[in-house]
């Protein structure tokens, strides 16, 4: 009997709802305080949600509490509900109450309290309670690679520190279920997209949720993850556990997994680079025709001039997203390209300018050590001088005008493997010309010609 | 009757009015001569004490798509730092002036210019310079190989330049050339060449 009420107590204690919290991010400090229901509205205490950030404890006159912030002064009567700022009254949307000695307020005034005392942005994610002072947060990347044994990489602007439900050993994790969860308990984390989608594989889908002050990434799949976290913090790396678990039989293809990676990573194929994206328009043409418009299409008519050559070929994006630089080269790399081709567009105008890379500082490259990051393209210059001769040489057969530069350049010197810049260039003072498709594909069947010569010369990975 | 002595004051004053136009005449005809010698020359104002110097400057033409050396007339002080300064200002100043064979905005300017021990040259831009700068690879590599060459070829010892915004670092100039990496004169030197 004891025994049952102990089995039910500890149920009842592990099943128990958590603490109900709001958590700020500033860049000194991530702190969660409880939040408390009284009348259905959502209250925090004043001293906890100042505090942490340098308030003075507060000064009490009768109903009248004054707290000081960053040689500012709020001013809270108990019963009102209007607080006093040094620019005039602020609307609390609810009464101030005072419980135990405790100063309360509506949650929903933290924001503007803030904003007022600190005089700085304030982001208040209300129905997650998560409030970002200033610019702080952390945004992620995700990249999914199939083949033999897929992986899912989260690249983080800051170094994270999320909790799993795993067992540790080593600096591996792993998790026990088809589904793994990363809770950012003290990290700032925010998603551009809340959902991606990744097949039936191993790792299907990757969803970013937000509550109760905090955020949470979620892995699903068919397989137990391995997690590996980079010393820096700011890459995870998750993966199947082993190639006997990675992939279910129905989907494993003739010849088994093993020798489909290896016969991937020995393909020839091109990582074609639409140079922009997002937020990064890059060059404006007459205010309307962006520059991350014309690299996106180019690149898109190019895989087609190369599908058409039956020459394999990957888009390093193929919508409207910015990847940072490094990200760029890093992808180039890990999916080891034949051959790398950023596509631009820019003035001046009428010919069309082939770049190979200039590698400022080129180490000497020692077998077994590290390739610095900055010179990672020493290695390739000379094939990549080839491949920019052939394009070069290519475009003026088919009558462009075309001028062979060298350029020192990211991502372009941060890539291993050998590559090129190709930027387009107006014809005259015509800006429509950049995305003519006459014009684009004649530059981009000419590309295309280039790389099949390019691929049969030796040395190309075939 | 006008009095003899009121016919020599009438006299006196007609001269000394005769004369001082004579004189404004003169003195504006040399200023349109300097100001015309200025414009041939490329000279540069003095902001600093120093000496003045014939150097040549490495500019970007776009319409050509090619870099070309100017002479120039500056005054340039003894110190490194500060001779390096101005002739990075001299050639900026070529580049805001309207027509410019290489356009940047009004503002574009050097905020500082400092060494990091004898060969590394930390060169601080104005945010106009680098905000208002046209995007484009080939432009944006123009304006740092002008700015790089001049100054390496005209102040020796220099192996290596970085730039900076405002005091800050900036990943890119306009969208395209790193401004991240410290540039090394002799490879910069390369592809200068490849302008000329």
């Amino acid at each position: 009997m004891k025994l049952a009420m102990l089995l039910c107590c500890t149920l009842a204690f592990s099943n128990a709802a958590p603490e109900q919290q709001l958590t700020v991010y500033s860049a000194q400090l991530t702190y969660s305080l409880p939040v408390l229901d009284r009348d259905g509205k959502t209250y925090i205490s004043v001293t906890d949600l100042l505090s942490p950030l340098g308030a003075t404890p507060p000064h009490v006159k009768g109903k009248e509490w004054r707290v000081q912030l960053n040689n500012s002064e709020i001013r809270l009567t108990e019963g009102r509900e209007k607080a006093v700022l040094h620019n005039g009254p602020l609307d609390l949307g609810g009464k101030v109450l005072v419980e135990d000695n405790r100063l309360l307020m509506p949650a929903v005034a933290a924001a503007p309290v803030l904003n007022a005392l600190l005089k700085t942005s304030v982001d208040f994610h209300q129905p997650s309670r998560r409030i970002f002072i200033g610019n702080t947060v952390t945004r992620f990347a995700a990249s999914f690679k199939d083949g033999g044994r897929p992986s899912l990489t989260l690249n983080f602007s800051q170094p994270v520190k999320p909790n799993f439900s795993h067992d540790e050993a080593q600096g591996v994790l792993w998790t026990r279920t088809d589904r793994t969860m990363l809770v950012f308990e003290k990290d700032p984390l925010v998603a551009d997209t809340n959902k991606q989608e990744f097949g039936n594989g191993p790792i299907q889908s990757l969803a970013f949720t937000e509550e109760n002050g905090t955020a949470s990434l979620t892995i699903t799949g068919n397989a137990r993850l391995d997690i590996v976290r980079s010393e820096d913090g700011k890459t995870i790396v998750l993966q199947p556990a082993a190639p006997a678990a990675m992939v279910s039989p129905a989907n494993t293809p003739p010849g088994g997994a093993a020798s489909e990676a290896q016969k991937r990573a020995q393909e020839f194929f091109v990582m074609i680079d639409p140079s922009h994206g997002g937020y990064d328009k890059g060059a404006s043409f007459g205010g309307k025709l962006l520059e991350k418009e014309i690299t996106l299409k180019l690149g898109r008519v190019l895989k087609k001039e190369l599908d058409e050559r039956e020459i394999p070929s990957r888009m390093l994006r193929d919508s409207d997203v910015d990847i940072p630089l490094d990200r760029r080269a890093e992808i180039t790399n890990e999916q080891h390209a034949g051959l790398y081709i950023a596509l631009h567009a820019g003035r001046p105008g009428r010919d069309v300018r082939v770049y190979a890379p200039l590698v400022s500082n080129p180490q000497p490259l020692v077998a077994g050590r590290f390739v610095p990051w900055e010179s990672a393209q020493t290695a390739f210059q000379e094939r990549s001088r080839l491949a920019a001769l052939t394009i070069a040489n290519e475009l003026e057969k088919q009558g462009i005008s075309v001028a062979r530069l060298g350029v020192s350049l990211r991502p372009l010197n941060n890539v291993a493997s050998p590559g090129v810049i190709v930027e387009l260039s107006p014809e005259g003072d015509d800006v429509q010309s950049l995305e003519s498709p006459k014009r684009q594909t004649g530059v981009a069947a000419a590309i295309a010609s280039a790389v099949a010569q390019f691929r049969s010369q030796p040395g190309a990975r075939q | 009757m006008i009095p003899r002595h009121f016919q020599i004051t009438i006299g006196l004053v007609l001269l000394a009015i005769l004369a001082s136009g004579l004189v404004i005449l003169r003195l504006t005809h040399q200023e349109e001569a300097k100001t015309l010698q200025a414009a041939e020359t490329g000279s540069v104002s003095p902001v600093v004490m120093g000496k003045q110097e014939r150097i040549n400057l490495l500019l970007a033409y776009d319409e050509d798509k090619a870099l070309r050396w100017r002479p120039a007339e500056l005054f340039l002080p003894s110190e490194r730092g500060l001779r390096a300064k101005e002739m990075l200002r001299a050639v900026l100043a070529q580049y805001v002036q309207n027509p410019s064979p290489h356009p940047l905005s009004q503002g574009a300017d050097i905020r500082d210019v400092y060494f990091i021990g004898k060969d590394t040259l930390i060169v601080d831009t104005t945010a106009q310079f680098a905000d208002g700068h046209p995007s484009g690879i080939l432009l944006e590599e123009m304006t740092l190989a002008s700015l790089i060459e001049t100054v390496s070829v005209n102040v020796p010892g220099i192996a290596k330049v970085k730039f900076l915004v405002e005091g800050k670092e900036r990943e890119t100039l306009a969208g395209h050339a790193d401004l991240m990496s410290f540039y090394q004169t002799a490879a910069v030197h390369e592809m200068a060449g490849e302008f000329e």
